[in-house]
């Protein structure tokens, strides 16, 4: 009888329909969402004070792990950007171009000038081409660890290419 | 053993069952709530998470778009639809950073009330460029002359 009962628990049929009432009348299923049991994980081991396990100091980094904090790296430094150029244009007086001119009139030299140009350019075209690869992940295609390495170095080179096209030819 | 002797043995075994309760109507087992709405699930779990994550990514491909549209037709159309898409698109991604990093009730709350503010004046900020000054468009295309 226990066998027949695990083995309809398990497979979850209508055991719990109304009509088994006599079997499952003081049951109930477990209510917490994963966003509940998060949260208590994090209560308990906060309060206990529990240090936590070593993790990115001990595991050996791998190529994809590199690219994925260089995306959410980016991401973040993106927005940052943004939003600072947004708060910039609220509260500056004055317009675009009068700070435009004013950063040429510092003379910063070629070099210098291209560097930065690269430092807004990269930026972009990594996270816009492995945001691609991202998307190409979500439908479904290129798990296989090759593919995963393949893509990877794709979207690489074609980062620091595009990113030397932009500042050479725009 | 009688009957329920056995079955609250088996429950414990199967540990689907946590509490108890008098007067419960229709407790699925937890695996069939996972699986979403089978033929035996009469209840609902919000598709919130669900339509968010289709939305990222709706969002994401619009703003790929936006880039050739902004080179090839620059104008107020593409900066406000660019500012919208790249305040949304940077207002969820941190919020998908912060939600993995940031724990427990009361700091979630403030660092989300903290990047909704955020978000509000980047996008007020960017409107008010492309409406006082030169727009978005523009402002690279002049960056990039130099």
């Amino acid at each position: 009888m226990a066998l027949l009962l695990r083995t309809f628990t398990r497979q979850g049929t209508c055991l719990f329909r109304p009509q088994f009432g006599i079997l499952c009348r003081h049951a109930v299923p477990m209510g917490t969402t994963a966003n509940e049991e998060m949260n208590t994980f994090w209560a308990k081991n906060n309060k206990l004070n529990r240090p936590m396990s070593p993790h990115l100091t001990i595991y050996k980094w791998s190529m994809p792990m590199m690219m994925s904090i260089t995306h959410r790296g980016t991401g973040v430094g993106l927005s940052g950007g943004i939003s600072a150029f947004a708060l910039l244009a609220l509260v500056l007086p004055g317009n675009y171009p009068y700070y435009l001119d004013l950063i040429h009139s510092l003379s910063v030299g070629p070099a210098l000038l291209s560097l930065a140009k690269f430092g807004i350019a990269f930026p972009v075209s990594y996270h816009t081409l492995n945001g691609i690869r991202h998307l190409f992940w979500d439908s479904g295609k290129g798990f296989k660890i090759p593919e995963v390495y393949r893509s990877g170095y794709v979207v690489i080179v074609l980062s620091i290419l595009t990113s030397i096209a932009a500042i050479a030819y725009m | 053993m009688d009957e329920h002797a056995l079955f609250y043995r088996s429950s414990l075994l199967s540990r689907t069952l946590v509490a108890q309760q008098k007067d419960q109507d229709c407790p699925y087992p937890l695996t069939a709530r996972i699986h979403g709405s089978s033929s035996l699930y009469a209840g609902s779990v919000s598709k919130a998470a669900s339509l968010h994550w289709t939305g990222e990514r709706v969002v994401s491909v619009l703003l790929l778009a936006m880039g050739p549209a902004a080179y090839y037709f620059p104008g107020p159309a593409v900066d406000y639809s660019l500012a919208a898409a790249l305040t949304l698109h940077g207002h969820w991604g941190i919020g998908q950073v912060l939600t993995d990093y940031v724990h427990g009730e009361p700091k979630i709350k403030m660092v989300n009330a903290g990047l909704f503010l955020l978000s509000t004046v980047t996008f007020a900020g960017l409107c008010y460029f492309n409406y006082n000054d030169v727009g978005i468009c523009k402002a690279v295309a002049l960056l990039w002359s130099k």
